[in-house]
């Protein structure tokens, strides 16, 4: 048992720290997200920086990381509020992809690792909400290939992708974890049409509408691969939430240090004071659950599920409880958009919603209780 | 970063739980799963079976003639004997007192106490609260008075935990009330069975007698039972908090209590109605994010790589949780968590209505468990000291 970084992990962390502070700032976050919220050129320097490769195999071109280190590049764009499409594209989509046959990943891993790619997975339908077998697109062969039919809500970065992994039905019905495949389908294809909008929390996202789409087959078994890759992305939700919270308490701490009303600091009174401690017992939980996350992913499917579904519910209790409260510590500076905390909160907020929200993992976590609990059950 | 423990740490989890297996008798973990009533015999009988094995001073180095564990093989050691139903250590000796006297005590002080401490066979109690003197420790007012060779002690100690048993009682003491009020505190050893001092008790809102009042009269201390030099006993006592880390928040016992509340659930009919499974799974969240920060802890004095000042944390959370579960055990009850039979927590009582035996102990705990935001620093004084490390 080992909570200390390597020599190389802390390197890596403070390469991606180094950029966030020398090249990505705030006004440059806050005019990015005013003008539509992508930026290929961030996604870019993200891909110089090696960070697009972190977890594909370096026979493929990448740097062949593990968690623990897409953890803490995670807590260093969480830290700088980083808006782009990340962990769904560079640690959500490989593993994806993994699950097909060699060509295809031969195909698709290397332009992955060097960002020439933008692949996204496109994984939820409207009437799912969190529920990812509940999969009612499509899928018909035709010929080699195969026509998708049906829609997927709050793609990443929709319209500037280049791809998209999509679930959708072979057989079964809409609820059935069995007979959903994974397709890829190229977003020049025919048939395929994007309705994109900013979303709340400075980023992209579209609706992808897929009306007789060609595409190929990754996977006919998709649903280990899915459960997989979702659990990627709650240990990224959950690392990011991390940085977006120590940022946002260090903001906090400062103004509180600085602000005075009634003749002294807000650091001085006790009311806020114990919130303040309140917000530090979250945001430490937080973190040990970040760590749990991710130290479980390479645990065997069933502990591995209850272990991330457990995360997401301390994470999604964490990040609300520390976002609504340094907010209010900060009195009315704290609702305004030109203001530096307001856009950590927002992204708090909205990263409840990514990869289940706490109620569904509450609900996932109550199903698969045993007698027994505890880091180690 | 790695979630395992070693190789070396699991082959000596194995030993202490088949130890503990073999060495626990079966009438004590019967109790102590059921939460039933304890008595002084029942407490000393496992003290000495530790005792024996030389396990009963579990922290302590080898020099004092402890086991030399490490902070991991305590954890784990705590963790098994909390598993297997084992009653709780009783601190007060060798987890609280014996820290101070190894540290601050002088040879013929650490030959004389120790080995009784070791043994389980000295019980010792805590003279730290006063009535004027709860979380703001440092106002203590019982006097010690320098006279020749001895002090004389006044005052009254209260919240005396399990006093009543008590054979020697480790004070703090007011020598002087020059300068800040800690400046002029002393730690005193003082023999219970002197002349002078009176031990009453408490019934607390469960109607159990646990805590006490004690009062000294004009007690004769031998001046050498003072450990250290007069006026630092505040230092000796700050020593004894830091000592205690990772133990205050009790995850283990958390553990095992979880696994009650979902029996007691499943008895009741009630595990699978989602409303009250739900909150039985927000605790088991609760309790692997405690686990976690432990674990945090104990990695962090392993290596000594990063400094994680969070013992309030530790405290507030683990509190809060012994509150929780003897809550939702409670509500599990239902109705019939209502009667108030003092019996009810004897071993083998079975009353005279239905699932008696089950159901009328749980209300019981739920009220023992309020001290635990109360004592050892109330929770909203942990509070002080978390936003100290935060704000400045």
């Amino acid at each position: 048992m080992d909570f200390d970084f390597s020599d190389d992990q802390v390197s890596l962390r403070d390469a991606v720290a180094k950029w966030v502070e020398k090249g990505f700032d705030f006004p440059r976050r806050h005019a990015l997200a005013k003008a539509g919220g992508f930026s290929r050129a961030v996604y870019g320097e993200l891909a110089d920086l090696g960070l697009t490769g972190l977890v594909v195999p370096e026979a493929d071109g990448g740097l062949g990381f593990g968690p623990v280190e897409a953890m803490l590049v995670m807590e260093e764009l969480g830290r700088g509020l980083v808006n782009a499409p990340y962990a769904a594209a560079a640690l959500v989509a490989p593993t994806l992809l993994a699950a097909g046959p060699a060509d295809i990943q031969a195909a698709w891993l290397p332009r992955i690792a060097t960002g020439e790619a933008l692949v996204v997975p496109a994984l939820n339908e409207r009437s799912g909400r969190y529920r990812l077998q509940h999969v009612s697109t499509t899928a018909k062969p035709q010929a080699e290939l195969w026509t998708l039919s049906g829609q997927k809500s709050v793609v990443p970065a929709a319209d500037e992708a280049d791809e998209f992994i999509v679930t959708a039905r072979l057989s079964g019905a809409a609820d059935d974890t069995t007979g959903i495949g994974l397709f890829l389908v190229n977003k020049a294809a025919a048939g395929v049409s994007v309705k994109a909008y900013p979303t709340q929390d400075g980023g992209r996202a579209g609706e992808l509408i897929l009306a007789g789409a060609t595409a190929t087959l990754i996977t006919a078994d998709g649903w280990p691969a899915l459960e997989r890759a979702v659990d990627v992305g709650i240990a990224a939700s959950c690392a990011e939430g991390v940085g977006l919270m120590d940022k946002m308490v260090a903001i906090t701490v400062e103004y509180m240090n600085t602000r005075k009303q009634f003749g002294t600091t807000l650091a001085s009174f006790q009311a806020l004071r114990h919130r303040m401690a309140d917000v530090k017992m979250q945001q430490e939980l937080g973190r040990s659950m970040s760590y749990y996350a991710s130290l479980k992913l390479g645990e065997p499917a069933e502990q591995r599920r209850r272990a991330l579904s457990q995360a997401k519910v301390q994470l999604g209790q964490s990040m609300r409880f520390v976002g609504q409260q340094c907010t209010q510590l900060h009195g009315g500076i704290g609702v305004t958009d030109e203001y530096i905390s307001s856009h950590y909160f927002k992204r708090l907020t909205m990263l409840e919603m990514a990869y289940g929200d706490t109620l569904h993992h509450l609900g996932e976590v109550s199903a698969r209780m045993q007698d027994t609990a505890g880091v180690f059950a | 970063m790695d979630l395992n423990f070693t190789a070396d740490e699991l082959a000596f989890r194995a030993e202490v739980r088949q130890w503990v297996a073999e060495n626990l008798p079966k009438d004590l973990s019967h109790k102590v799963f059921n939460a039933l009533r304890l008595s002084r015999d029942d407490l000393q009988r496992w003290a000495k079976i530790l005792g024996k094995k030389g396990w009963l001073g579990y922290g302590w180095p080898q020099q004092f003639g402890g086991p030399g564990w490490t902070a991991v093989q305590k954890h784990l050691f705590e963790e098994e004997c909390a598993l297997a139903g084992a009653p709780r250590i009783i601190p007060f000796g060798p987890v609280m007192v014996a820290p101070v006297i190894m540290a601050f005590g002088n040879a013929e002080q650490q030959q004389r106490f120790l080995p009784g401490i070791a043994s389980g066979e000295v019980w010792w109690s805590q003279g730290y609260s006063e009535p004027g003197a709860g979380s703001d420790l440092a106002s203590v007012k019982t006097r010690a008075e320098r006279q020749g060779d001895s002090y004389v002690v006044n005052g009254q100690k209260t919240w005396t935990t399990l006093g009543q048993f008590g054979e020697w009682i480790f004070c703090l003491v007011r020598t002087s009330n020059e300068g800040k009020p800690q400046t002029g505190i002393s730690f005193l050893l003082v023999d219970m069975k002197s002349p002078g001092i009176t031990v009453r008790p408490i019934i607390t809102l469960d109607g159990e007698h646990e805590v006490n009042e004690v009062f000294f009269d004009n007690v004769v201390v031998p001046a050498n039972n003072l450990i250290g030099e007069e006026n630092k006993g505040w230092t000796y006592a700050k020593h004894l908090l830091a000592h205690e880390r990772t133990n205050i928040a009790d995850v283990n016992r958390a553990k095992r209590e979880l696994e009650r509340v979902k029996r007691l659930a499943k008895q009741e009919g009630i595990y699978d109605e989602p409303r009250f499974r739900d909150q039985i799974a927000l605790l088991e969240v609760d309790i692997v994010a405690l686990e976690m920060l432990v674990l945090r802890v104990l990695s962090a004095e392993k290596s000594g790589k990063q400094s994680l000042d969070i013992a309030g944390l530790l405290k507030i959370r683990g509190s809060e949780i012994q509150q929780r579960y003897a809550e939702l055990m409670m509500l599990a009850a239902g109705p019939l968590a209502q009667p108030f039979v003092h019996e009810a927590m004897e071993a083998g009582w079975q009353g005279d209505f239905a699932d008696a035996a089950v159901v009328a102990p749980l209300a019981g705990t739920f009220f023992n468990m309020r001290k635990t935001t109360i004592y050892g620093g109330s929770n909203e004084v942990q509070r002080n000291i978390v936003a100290q490390t935060v704000l400045g």
